[in-house]
């Protein structure tokens, strides 16, 4: 008998907009996802460790004002800092998807050197503009759980306007040598694209740098949106080339089985 | 005290300086040598050490900040630029809650704004011209002189005033009228008469309002409730028309024409909902502002359908003059189209994209008389079960309730505004109307709403839109009666008058209707979704429209006085119709042919928006069956899309538009019929079924003043949706017209050409069974369906690349159309369709061209034995209903079963070249050949220049 799917919390607040299409995900998946609204975690109607795995959609939460997931991300380590410290150190994951991402980073969670402290920044895109469009991406070898026998090559679309990973010397070395990118932006032919090489690297990210994990490998960060391609049909040239094992699919099927270890 | 925060970069990266840069050296601006960006915050109320921390928690790792001093970078001048006073910041709500968050309880008020920062060997001059062309829109922005002394906005109450109306003369009462009524000497007469033999007093201001609001263009539709006189005949009111033959195709409709959206059934108990809204004269004054809000407004009609639905995707549409119009074209007052176009994209994605709503229908149509008023048409779509998608009916005894944004100054008249011409004073006088949307305040409303729905509590609602409270209030009230007390009414800032509060047009507001025993759980939900909401009144049963400011009455009005005081118009129309002579084209000459080919697939009509719809988002929800764009580089455009609305589910909502103010101009009957058959055309090239029940039209009428001549244009194009009806038996559901787009001033009246939007949507069982335009392989045939009107180019886009208008109109062909969508639908069942495009502006040249790019491959075509011995024939014309199929070879027996209305016309070819030969066999000699890569830069460099990234437009 199988042990009951594990319980996903996806966190709402004003502006997030892509919990409804994640929760799918994670049930195409095999989990039981919960869209959760941050006052009730706040007001301690329901707790974080209730749960087996957090992910931060995607949206604008509280409008992107000031800077993409900047006020969710305080929110989050004033306001609920000792439920979510509580749940990392238990070693359950993390998931931030676009805007999700940008909380995660600026929240000091990613890549999570020291917990709380902001190391480098999701910048507005070297367009200027938000932007969509689908992109490839490569797979490198990293401690992350969630890619784990995922194809070296995905598809999935990007839908932002804050995307740039910009650090420092000294920070993209250790990003680097701690191997804690998990995806590059990449062009067609599966070689990485460096931040010039527009639209295969669609924002100017350095190092082609399109999702990062911590160094355990739990929380993981990704820009581009593996939840809107869990069926064929969500893939726009699904008529040219059929994928059969959707991209993102096999991304929450990884989420879900983590999850379920508590 | 006021501690002021600003923000820079560490390093030299500063995409939006460096955009603004661009932009300049693009337009020839100045000799500028850099642009930088600082952002600014101002905070009253904090400590300075508050003001410390809060600013270290604003700024990134890779930014630094100082705390009331400015930053010094050897820039040569600076330049910040601001909300108005008054003028409400989005993003101060969000400063507020973080400074809450952080715990900072003296925090009073909060602001942000943006500093500019020139470099160079520049002139005052080169920087007032840089600043109001690329970086303010004065209506709602202004270059901050001084530092404010305070953020916190108050206003000043204007006197409640008694209006003596009774004595007036006609002067008095226009002049009473003119820039805040917008209302006929005749109504005035009306209202006078009401107050004088009726009531036998003055009316106070809000009574003087309220049927100003009522009876204006916008809310009321006075000229399609009115009778027509044509050439001394009585012809019945164009809403009648439109609602009675909608009703002998009503199956599967579940509303239609009386509730703020069309609504019609889909699969499993759920209903799809549909409406299409414009927004003109705000987007011409502030085209971000008026964009945004336009679209704030159509996807709360949708929510407000019923109980309520779920938005699942939005369009936008426009019309404009070339972005390359030079400013000596423009009337005085009038914004460069380009400012409008790209406000405008940035408008309607910034709301939709932040509303998390596909934007993914949308198409963009160039004319030089949408020069002084551009259009914006912003649809918006929906799912919401059939149980619940039903009118509301409030009852005595129910509570009202305003939810949402709080109410200000802005917005006020925006009723009566967009219901007036446009004149050079109209910037003036009215910037009042424009106001700056809150998408996250939608959100956060539409969410919270969605729960109450499904909690059961909603008996009735609609949205505050133009005419505000006073218009929801008085249609929620109209059938019962009202009390509500606008004391009540939550708002931005003290002082407002009850007037004002009563016809702010402030955004992101609805009145919801509910049972009393509902109020707690329905304010126990807007809490936990940061929902404002207050109790301002209740449902009476006295018929009377009563409104108060706590104890005082402020209005007392009867239903029967707001609803039904109008008296029915009769209005003269007669049709003069600018002739348009047909021009003699010249001789064919190869050389001119392929010249024109480039032409016609790279004129603004065709060009790739490619560019623009990178811009939103078209893939949120995860609903995407039929993208937006498809095929090998994504670029090329599909005809309509479809979406899953039920993840998991096969089910198909299937959407398309069609319009073309061209042929509208030249006929409006027949150019408003050639927008309807290629609404279709587009819907059944992607699988969509053109059968009762299975698809609804929304028509929206953008129309100039209706004066006697445009008047018995509507005329034509009403009767031109009611043939619609009648030969493809598809009711129209929905509608709204706007016909106000005249300008008129400095001498000058320019009239918009007429626009007939109709835009569809219906539901298909299975997503799988549609087709993308892309071409699929390069051993395929090609086939054209449907019969093209030979020699008609009359308004071609080709006739236009030589100058001509012409008046031969490219007809759809009614009396087959019907077989040859039906039989399209099953071929695509079938599974024999690998590619398929209507075809429209640009004809054949233009459709295959795309599909071409679509599948990086090329095509030859036997011109002279398959389509017409004058390629130009073959190629330019644009008949709608005809389509451009891939087919497989073992699938070409298809041709009999059609026999006249669909024939073999070429193949697809690896050689990415369109090559056009006397036949098919090869050796047949080449009449023509273009290179497609070429074809493929002409084609979107247009878009590219306007729109594009920075590595793309160089």
């Amino acid at each position: 008998m199988q042990k009951r799917p594990p319980k996903i919390c996806i966190l709402k607040t004003d502006g997030i907009n892509c919990e409804e299409e994640t929760a799918y995900a994670c049930r195409r998946a095999g989990g039981d996802p919960h869209i959760v609204h941050i006052n009730a975690l706040r007001t301690s109607a329901v707790s974080l460790l209730d749960y087996d795995l957090l992910i931060i959609p995607g949206g604008f939460s509280y409008g992107d004002d000031v800077k993409s997931g900047r006020i969710l991300a305080n929110e989050l380590m004033v306001c609920l800092v000792d439920q979510l410290l509580r749940f990392v150190e238990s070693g359950r994951g993390i998931i931030g998807i676009c805007n999700g991402f940008q909380v995660l980073v600026r929240a000091g969670l990613l890549p999570g050197f020291v917990f709380g402290q902001m190391e480098l920044t999701l910048a507005i895109n070297s367009g200027a503009h938000f932007e969509h469009r689908d992109v490839w991406l490569v797979c490198e070898e990293s401690p992350c759980v969630y890619t784990k026998g995922t194809p070296p090559l995905i598809i999935v679309p990007v839908a932002h306007g804050e995307g740039r990973i910009a650090a420092t010397k000294m920070v993209l070395n250790q990003v680097e040598a701690e191997k804690l990118v998990v995806y590059r932006y990449a062009r067609a032919d599966g070689k990485w694209a460096k931040s010039s090489e527009y639209p295969a690297n669609p924002n100017g990210s350095i190092h082609g740098i399109a999702a990062l994990c911590n160094p355990a490998g739990n929380i993981l960060g990704i820009m581009p949106h593996p939840e809107r391609h869990v069926d064929q049909v969500q893939q726009s040239n699904w008529r040219r080339a059929n994928i059969e094992r959707p991209h993102g699919l096999l991304i929450f099927e990884n989420a879900i089985q983590f999850a379920s270890r508590f | 005290m006021i501690h002021k925060i600003r923000i820079a970069s560490r390093g030299h990266e500063d995409p939006r300086g460096e955009e603004v840069l661009r932009d300049i050296r693009r337009l020839n601006l100045g000799n500028f040598s850099d642009v930088k960006t600082v952002k600014v915050y101002r905070f009253e109320g904090l400590a300075e050490a508050d003001a410390e921390m809060f600013a270290s928690r604003l700024a990134d790792v890779d930014e630094f900040y100082m705390v009331n001093e400015p930053i010094r970078n050897g820039a040569t001048t600076v330049v910040e630029v601001a909300y108005r006073p008054g003028i409400m910041n989005p993003e101060s709500a969000s400063l507020m809650k973080m400074g809450s968050d952080l715990g900072f309880r003296t925090l009073l008020a909060a602001d942000s704004s943006m500093e500019y920062h020139f470099f160079g060997d520049i002139e005052n001059k080169n920087v007032v011209v840089v600043v109001d062309r690329l970086l303010m829109n004065a209506a709602v922005q202004h270059v901050v002189t001084e530092e404010p002394k305070t953020l916190i906005i108050t206003a000043t109450t204007p006197p409640a005033a008694i209006v003596p109306i009774r004595d007036l003369d006609d002067e008095a009462l226009r002049a009473l009228s003119k820039d805040t009524l917008f209302l006929t000497l005749d109504e005035m007469r009306t209202i006078q008469g009401h107050f004088r033999d009726v009531l036998r007093r003055d009316p106070r201001d809000i009574e003087l309002e309220t049927p100003g609001v009522m009876w204006s263009e916008h809310c009321c539709h006075k000229t399609f409730n009115a009778e027509i006189m044509r050439n001394g005949q009585r012809k019945t009111p164009f809403m009648t028309r439109l609602k009675q033959t909608s009703a002998r195709y009503s199956r599967g409709v579940v509303s239609a024409f009386v509730d703020n959206a069309g609504a019609g059934e889909f699969y499993e108990g759920w209903s799809l909902c549909g409406k299409v809204e414009t927004h003109n004269k705000p987007s011409n004054i502030d085209p971000v502002g008026g964009a945004a809000t336009g679209t704030g407004g159509v996807l709360r009609d949708d929510e407000c359908l019923g109980e309520g639905a779920k938005v699942v995707a939005s369009s936008e549409t426009y019309c404009l003059a070339s972005p390359k119009t030079p400013s000596e074209r423009l009337p005085p007052g009038v914004l460069l189209p380009e400012s409008v176009y790209r406000g405008v994209v940035v408008g309607v994605g910034g709301y939709g994209n932040r509303m998390g709503i596909p934007t993914v229908l949308g198409s963009t149509h160039f004319h030089d008389d949408f020069r002084a008023n551009a259009v914006v048409i912003v649809g918006s779509f929906g799912i919401l079960p059939t149980a619940r998608a039903k009118k509301g009916v409030p009852q005595p005894g129910d509570l009202i309730i305003v939810a949402g944004g709080r109410t200000g100054r802005d917005g006020i008249h925006g009723a009566t505004f967009s219901s007036g011409e446009t004149t050079d004073r109209t910037s003036l006088v009215n910037s009042g109307a424009v106001q700056i949307g809150n998408a996250i305040e939608e959100k956060r409303l539409f969410d919270a709403n969605l729960v109450i729905r499904d909690k059961n509590c909603i008996r009735a609602k609609t949205d505050c839109g133009a005419g505000g409270l006073c218009c929801a209030v008085s249609e929620l009230g109209s059938q019962t009666g009202v009390r509500v007390d606008l004391k009540k009414v939550p708002v931005k800032y003290a002082g407002l008058s009850p007037s004002e509060i009563w016809i702010s047009e402030s955004q992101e507001r609805d009145v919801i209707i509910i049972r009393p025993e509902d109020l707690p759980t329905v304010l126990e939900t807007y809490k936990l979704y940061n929902v404002e909401a207050a109790v301002i009144g209740v449902i009476t049963n006295d018929h009377q429209l009563v409104v108060s400011y706590g104890d005082e009455i402020v209005c007392d009005l009867s239903m029967e006085f707001v609803h039904h005081g109008l008296p029915r118009r009769v209005m003269k129309a007669e049709l003069k119709n600018e002739s348009f002579p047909e021009p003699q084209i010249p001789l064919y000459r190869e050389e001119d042919f392929v010249a024109s080919f480039e032409a016609v697939v790279g004129h603004l009509n065709v060009a790739s928006r490619e560019p623009v719809a990178r811009l939103y988002d078209q893939s949120v929800q995860g609903t995407s069956a039929l993208a937006p764009f498809t095929g090998v580089f994504n670029d090329c455009p599909n005809d309509a899309v479809v979406l899953r609305p039920l993840l998991g589910k096969p089910y198909g909502l299937v959407l398309s538009q069609g319009l073309n103010p061209i042929l509208n101009r030249i006929d409006p009957y027949w150019g408003s019929l050639w927008a309807g058959v290629k609404a279709m055309s587009n819907y059944v090239a992607a699988g969509g079924r053109i059968a009762q029940g299975e698809a609804f039209l929304i028509d929206n009428f953008i129309w100039p003043f209706p004066d006697e001549e445009s008047l018995a244009a509507l005329d034509e194009a009403v009767d031109a949706c009611v043939k619609l009806m009648h030969v493809f038996k598809l009711p129209f559901i929905s509608g709204k017209d706007s016909l106000s787009s005249t300008y008129r001033g400095h001498g000058m009246v320019i009239k918009i050409p007429p626009v007939l939007c109709v835009s569809m949507f219906g539901r298909i069982p299975n997503v799988m069974k549609t087709v993308s335009a892309d071409f699929k392989r390069s051993d395929s045939h090609l086939l054209l369906l449907g019969r093209q009107r030979i020699g008609a180019l009359g308004g071609s886009v080709y006739y236009d690349t030589l100058g001509y208008v012409g008046n031969r109109l490219p007809k759809p062909d009614l009396e087959n159309a019907p077989r040859v969508f039906d039989t399209m639908h099953r071929w695509v069942n079938e599974g024999k369709i690998l590619a398929a495009k209507s075809i429209g502006e640009g004809g054949l040249a233009a459709a295959l061209a795309k599909m071409c790019f679509g599948g990086d491959v090329g095509a030859e075509i036997g011109v002279s034995s398959h389509l017409h011995a004058d390629p130009r024939h073959a190629f330019f014309n644009e008949t709608s209903g005809c389509l451009l199929l891939e087919v497989k070879g073992e699938h070409l027996g298809m041709v009999q079963e059609l026999p006249g209305l669909v024939r073999v016309i070429g193949k697809t070819s690896p050689r990415r070249a369109i090559i056009g030969r006397q036949n098919l066999s090869e050796s047949a000699p080449t009449l023509f050949s273009i290179e497609t890569d070429r074809l493929r830069c002409i084609w979107k460099q247009p878009m590219l220049e306007v729109f594009g990234h920075a590595k793309e437009a160089a």
